[in-house]
């Protein structure tokens, strides 16, 4: 009676019996429920065959000899949620400092690796994977080039199982270009003079233009030296960890709110050819077409954040993501980089619904935690849909995952059935089964 | 010490009495200086043929003004010239009773009263000194500055800016230059700062200048300096230890007279200097100048004026502008500083894009701000004060001038207001026989033309001429050329256009683009009656959920909810009809627990106990926090004082009706409640490895503290009740008024509910029985992360819970936080409710509540009471609002779709029957404002055009003051939380 009100997965038979069809290498016909593709319509209902980790096929009516069959009638199929973006297995308690590795000292340290710190066994984990969370980038926060990202799995032994990808991302954190106007929050020290901020201001932008066109200069000792023509540079591991970004072969996320700061990003992406991405993009609406014509996706983190200008809209924040995916901004959702978000990150589908509200819709909500992440990451090929010859990490809901309510019961990635159980779940139940006290 | 001269004088009469006696003119015995002075002049003059203002509005043509001997002695047309004056021809002048500065701080370079300082370091603000007050432990035994006194250092009743007035040249000079001949020397920094003195703007014998020793007493609601972090920290914290000192002096009257009539044995009351100090402000001898330093605190400042029943006035802060309405109802005369914020020089034009609007206005309104308050019918009188820049005070008036202010007023503003303020109508302020012979004489245009030189202040009798004299070179000479009129001249070789560029700069100041902050606040549509139809109706009562069903609203309130309602003909009006099909219809959205609207500081955070401190004495009817929420579904905020320490402030209950002032936000039917918080946050433990003095650092010591506090308490309640019931002890002496264990005690009467912030399981169930033993029902706890845990406890208790949705793992404590705990414990009987603690998740609520169903599977039905029916239960306001049932407020949401459902949104939120949010009216609210602001660039640009760029008296010489926010937008688009104001959450 009791186990009926619990999550699905401590349904300890259903369990058993998917783990034990993975570890035999069975194949697993999922059926009945319906089947959101992301890069295609729902199937309702739809068939899903899961084969030696992979998704190997989708549709209605699949032939499947020899599958275990698992029916799911009544409920939604999704791929697997990827957060982009977070300091999750970084940070624990974020007020306790030992449990914190989110964040370096220095302003240029590219050679900082976010993957090596991540903490397996946190329990922050198991409650993001518990709400369809499949992967995650813990993302390095520090000075202005703070270091790389990785993709990694929600599920797995160690680091090394976990990682799908390493580096995904370069992370930099544009500086501020605002000068200091309204004091806020208050504090006691008095701004620089005005003129003194604007020089700092120069002078930091120029630095880190600098800063690329070093790395650039090494990369270019380094091609000279590889065709025999110049000896090879000596090692230098700040320059090392630069080569694929300023050869463009991967990503750098950069981190920048402000339209200012946003018009700045974007001249600097014409005068080079890295591989940009925008975080953050509090004022992205405001310069959505700009960003739009130079096909720079945004990882948009402040759905949930009040509005910032005193002639802001309420629901500014709000309406950005659809402002933007109308104008033909790529996006994705991200709920915050910050320490306290990281035990949180499972509320990444209702900053998407929040945005569906608000006007974005609702096929482009769902694509923007799934497909459009993926893509950013350059694993769109293993990740972000149900699609054949895609990684089977998917999970299956009650309902519309956009929808609060909704409630995740199945999940499996890379074809394996994962527990949804965690530390939610399990003081939920030793308190559950608490015994009444007797009066004192 | 206190001589009996000095307590002679603190009358005010002393001085008066005799002055004309003490005065420097007489010539004779005594004032004869011996050889090597150089000697006195006669003090007799006849100044003849000038313009005579004796009074504002009133004028003499070609008047005479006779001097003798320090006093007027007459002033007319035909005054006959007696033959011992020395005359001089003042054809082209004119003369003005001498001007008074009513407020002269000491190196004004200081702005009035500090709202960027309003706000502790978060960096310094770790920890409590020791402290001996309101039962914190202390090592110090002097409590505040050295010797005896008030326990708060900075309130020092008792010092007397007199007492070491001397006057410098270097202060004096500027203010003669403008016109000022007597001013009041205030002190400089502090709460309760003590007493000005009015005196001479002359560099003469202290002893002579003095024409009144205690003027004002000055009151400030500057927050302490970081470095000293003590109590009181905050604004509300300023508010209650004013308050609680004010009791005390009353009380020491009481108290002391009772010992010198009483009988013996009896205890020996304390002396207290600082008390000694009020008892003329408590007669309403001595008035009390408040300096607020915001628009809603002149309000709270003339409020507290009033309850404390005292004499008082304002310095306005120049952002009346906010809240005309409430400047009017102060009907407290204002001292007026002209410190207009001044534009700034971006260092580039993409510099000026992220200022945000409210900056602009306040620029653009600033020179209205004296007009405006004459026209809410308050007096005022200008002061140098708070200007960087003295020079810049005529060229500011007039800006004033030109928006409004008359000269009439601008006259009376320098002179006969002041005058009166100050108490010295008898002898300054207008020119009349037998006032003192103060004269402000101006060439040219008059004082009103800012170009018009200074010819000369007469003090006392006596000439002072500029200090820096005309260029002319001529009335440096003497009496008989200043007749000569030099009008404005800059010298002939000045650009030929400057006349014309200052007159188009003048111009453009003329006008304001900038609206009212009140524009488009407040409710949309007020009907009389409001007849919902066909909607999905949550009614969050016992009909549950209605399809298809009506809701009537009259007068307010709830009149029917139900299937095919017909408007009675009793009701008023055609009602307003919403065609509700397809929409969902919910009672107002009720946050139990918020910091969104207060002013200043969130947490009293320096002592251990701050029960006197009180949330409604700074509600915040300005932030746009509260349109935000509205937007949200929101009608009721519970706010709170933080949990920085075990027993906190008083909370209040406020509907968000934007645009009323605070205390019509403030939900009177709301019984009192009061903060207290357990765990990590009161024992410092995320504070920082500085903050480790404060009692208590332990669980253990917080039960400890409370439960001496209580028992303060409960002694405290009998003190008061033998007292009263005529019981108490021969010779005992007069019971003391305690704000905080009057507080402490209401919570033992049964009158004042315990919302009580905690976490962990022990300190929840240690909380329960300390109560018990004190014969407390806790009101509700709040956060109670780990009150599933408890929850059969809890519900035995009686006891709320107001809970997060699912916050957990920000720190240690909260661990074990699980989302599943706001269903556990209603399922196990306790009565719980979804909060927000932060002013930017109160937006949604509603999916916070959504979130009961899918941790725990509660009904929908029962997750939407938890932000609406049970936070109406636990504020004890279930019998006004909570649930849509007839007799009921009528405060409720009109939803896009299913309120529990993510991707609905909220389109209407009415209070009361008055629409205060429409979704459809929201885009066109933003586009105003952000065409208003960017009329507001047009005209900056167009003025810093006109200006130039160097040497420009419109150019900023400390652009901060443009940048400053007001303490009521200090917060806007920032999160608050518990430990907002100290550290981390």
């Amino acid at each position: 009676m009791k186990l009926l009100t619990l999550p699905a997965p401590l349904c300890l038979l259903s369990l058993a019996a998917a783990l034990a069809a993975n570890a035999s290498g069975q194949p697993l016909l999922l059926t009945g429920a319906t089947v959101h593709p992301v890069t295609a319509p729902p199937l309702s209902p739809g068939q899903v065959l899961i084969q030696a980790g992979k998704i190997a096929a989708v549709g209605t009516n699949l032939d499947a000899p020899g599958a275990t069959i698992l029916d799911l009638s009544g409920q939604h199929l999704y791929p697997g949620l990827i957060a982009l973006n977070t300091v999750l297995g970084l940070t624990e308690i974020s007020a306790v400092r030992a449990t914190e590795d989110t964040t370096e000292v220095g302003d240029y340290t590219p050679e900082v690796q976010s993957w090596i710190a991540v903490n397996p066994d946190s329990e922050l984990i198991p409650v993001a994977r518990a709400n369809g969370i499949a992967c995650f980038e813990p993302a390095p926060r520090g000075g202005i080039v703070a270091g790389q990202s990785a993709l990694l799995a929600t599920d797995g032994w160690g680091i090394e199982q976990m990682t799908l990808r390493q580096p995904l991302a370069l992370h930099l954190y544009w500086p501020a270009m605002d000068l200091n106007l309204a004091n806020r929050p208050p504090t006691k020290t008095r701004p620089k003079s005005l003129e003194e901020q604007a020089r700092e201001r120069q002078t930091k932008l120029r630095d880190l233009m600098a800063f690329f066109e070093e790395a650039r200069a090494y990369a270019q000792a380094k091609a000279a030296a590889a065709k025999g023509k110049a000896a090879p540079p000596p090692l230098v591991p700040a320059w090392e960890a630069m080569l694929p970004y300023v050869e463009g072969r991967l990503p750098v996320v950069v981190h920048a709110d402000t339209t200012r700061q946003i018009r700045a990003v974007l001249a600097w992406a014409s005068t080079n050819h890295f591989r940009l991405m925008l975080a953050g993009g509090r004022e992205a609406a405001r310069v959505a077409d700009l960003i739009a014509a130079a096909k720079i996706p945004v990882i948009y983190t402040h759905t949930f954040t009040q509005p910032f200008r005193d002639t802001d809209a309420y629901d500014t924040p709000f309406a950005t993501p659809g402002i933007l995916r109308r104008a033909g901004v790529k996006i994705a959702f991200s709920i915050g980089s910050d320490s306290f978000n990281a035990p949180l990150i499972k509320n990444l589908p209702y900053a998407a619904a929040q945005a569906v509200a608000f006007g974005l819709p609702r096929e482009e909500a769902l694509k923007a935690i799934t497909l459009y992440p993926a893509q950013m990451g350059g694993i769109a090929d293993r990740l972000g849909s149900i699609e054949a010859g895609k990684d089977a990490s998917l999970f299956a809901a009650t309902g519309d995952i956009l929808d609060i309510r909704s409630r995740v019961t199945r999940m499996w990635i890379a074809g394996a059935e994962v527990s949804l159980e965690n530390r939610h779940t399990r003081l939920y139940q030793k308190y559950q089964a608490r015994p009444k006290p007797k009066s004192p | 010490m206190r001589t009996f001269r000095n307590l002679c004088c603190a009358t005010g009469l002393g001085l008066l009495l005799c002055f004309s006696h003490a005065g420097v003119c007489a010539v004779h015995g005594a004032s004869l200086l011996p050889p090597g002075f150089r000697p006195l002049p006669l003090g007799i003059h006849a100044l003849v043929g000038a313009k005579v203002v004796p009074s504002p509005g009133s004028e003499i043509a070609n008047g005479t003004v006779l001097i003798r001997d320090g006093l007027i002695e007459a002033v007319g047309q035909d005054v006959p010239v007696p033959a011992d004056a020395r005359v001089w021809t003042c054809r082209g002048l004119t003369i003005y009773a001498g001007f008074i500065d009513p407020l002269v701080v000491p190196a004004a370079t200081n702005a009035p009263a500090a709202t960027s300082a309003a706000e502790p370091d978060r960096r310094l603000e770790l920890t409590s000194p020791p402290l001996q007050f309101f039962g914190a432990p202390g090592v110090q035994t002097d409590p505040g500055a050295a010797g005896p006194g008030a326990a708060v250092s900075r309130i020092r009743p008792e010092e007397r800016r007199v007492r070491h007035y001397t006057p410098q040249p270097k202060e004096l000079e500027p203010l003669r230059d403008l016109g000022f001949t007597a001013g009041v020397m205030a002190p400089a920094s502090g709460i309760l700062r003590g007493t000005s003195a009015l005196v001479l703007l002359t560099e003469e014998n202290p002893n002579e200048l003095v024409l009144k020793p205690d003027v004002f007493q000055h009151v400030s609601f500057e927050t302490a300096p970081a470095a000293d972090r003590l109590y009181p920290s905050s604004l509300m914290g300023i508010i209650a230890a004013v308050r609680q000192t004010f009791l005390d002096a009353r009380h020491y009257a009481a108290d002391w007279e009772d010992f010198r009539a009483g009988s013996r044995p009896r205890s020996r009351p304390p002396f207290d200097p600082s008390l000694e100090a009020l008892q003329p402000v408590l007669a309403k001898k001595t008035p009390v100048l408040f300096e607020p330093g915001s628009a809603l605190m002149a309000d709270r400042a003339a409020r507290l004026g009033r309850e404390l029943e005292i004499e008082f006035c304002l310095v306005s802060s120049g952002q009346e502008w906010r809240r005309p309405d409430l400047a009017r109802a102060s009907r407290a005369a204002f001292i007026v500083p002209l410190d207009f914020p001044e534009l700034p020089k971006m260092p580039e034009p993409e510099d000026w894009d992220p200022v945000d609007l409210d900056a602009l206005r306040a620029w653009d309104w600033a020179a209205e701000n004296p007009a405006l308050l004459r026209r809410q019918g308050l007096d005022i009188a200008l002061t140098t004060y708070g200007l960087k820049d003295r020079k810049k005070f005529r060229a500011h008036l007039r800006r004033a001038l030109d928006r409004g202010l008359s000269e009439t007023d601008a006259l009376a503003a320098l002179t006969v207001i002041p005058a009166r303020l100050c108490g010295a109508s008898d002898y300054l302020g207008t020119i009349e026989p037998g006032k003192l012979a103060n004269l402000t004489v101006v060439e040219g245009g008059g004082y009103f033309e800012p170009d018009a030189p200074l010819h000369s202040v007469w003090i006392e009798g006596r000439i002072h001429l500029p200090a820096a004299a005309p260029k002319s070179g001529k009335s440096g000479a003497g009496e008989a050329d200043a007749a000569t009129s030099h009008p404005a001249e800059p010298t002939k070789a000045a650009a030929k256009e400057k006349p014309a560029r200052d007159e188009a700069l003048r111009a453009a100041h003329r006008s304001r683009v900038a609206q009212s902050p009140l524009e488009g606040r407040g409710p949309v549509a007020e009907p009389r009656s409001v007849l919902v139809k066909e909607a999905v109706v949550w009614t969050c009562g016992p009909a549950g959920v209605l399809s298809n069903a009506d809701l009537l609203i009259a007068e307010g309130k709830v009149k029917a909810v139900g299937r095919g309602l017909s408007v009675r003909s009793d009701y008023p009006g055609p009602p307003l009809v919403i065609e509700g099909a397809g929409f969902h219809v919910t009672p107002g959205l009720i946050d139990a627990h918020s910091h969104t609207a207060i002013l200043g500081a969130v947490n009293e955070s320096t002592l251990p106990s701050t029960a006197m401190v009180r949330i409604a004495d700074v509600v915040n009817s300005e932030t746009d926090h509260l349109y935000q929420q509205l937007a949200g579904g929101v009608t009721t905020v519970n706010l709170y004082h933080g949990s920085a320490n075990p027993i906190g402030g008083q909370s209040c209950v406020i509907k968000l009706r934007d645009g009323a002032p605070p205390h019509e936000l403030i939900f009177d039917a709301a019984p009192p409640g009061i903060k207290f918080a357990l765990g990590e946050n009161v024992k410092q433990a995320n504070w920082g490895d500085k903050a480790v003095t404060r009692f208590p650092q332990t669980r253990m010591g917080v039960q400890a503290f409370i439960a001496n506090r209580f028992t303060a308490a409960r002694q405290y309640l009998a003190e008061w009740d033998d007292y009263r019931a005529g019981r108490r002890r021969p010779g005992a002496g007069v019971p003391r008024r305690d704000l905080e264990l009057e507080a402490l005690g209401e919570v033992l009467q049964g009158k004042r509910w315990i919302h009580c912030h905690a976490y962990r399981q022990d300190e929840i169930l240690m909380m329960l029985r300390l109560m018990e033993q004190f014969g407390v029902t806790v009101g509700t706890f709040e956060h109670v992360l780990e009150g599933y845990k408890v929850a059969d406890e809890i519900a035995r208790h009686g006891a709320g819970a107001s809970t997060f949705a699912d916050w957990w793992a920000y720190k240690f404590e909260v661990y074990d936080a699980i989302p599943y705990n706001g269903a556990l414990m209603h399922q196990r009987g306790v009565l719980v409710s979804f909060n927000s603690d932060s002013s930017e998740m109160a937006r949604r609520l509603y999916g916070e509540a959504a979130k009961a169903v899918k941790f725990g599977g509660l009904a929908e039905t029962e997750a939407l009471k938890l932000v609406t029916l049970n936070p109406a239960r636990q504020l004890r306001l279930d019998s006004r609002i909570g649930s849509l049932e007839p007799g009921k407020d009528a405060d409720f949401v009109v939803w896009s779709g299913a309120p529990l459902d993510s991707t609905s949104l909220c389109l209407q939120t009415w209070i009361e029957g008055r629409k205060y949010f429409d979704r459809a009216l929201a885009a066109e609210r933003a586009g105003r404002l952000a065409r208003e602001r960017e009329a507001l660039i047009a005209k900056a640009r167009q003025i810093q055009k006109l200006s130039g760029t160097r040497g420009s008296r419109d150019e900023a010489d400390d652009p901060a003051a443009f940048f400053k926010t007001c303490l009521e937008h200090q917060h806007d688009g920032l999160d608050r939380d518990c430990l907002d104001d100290v550290t981390l959450r």
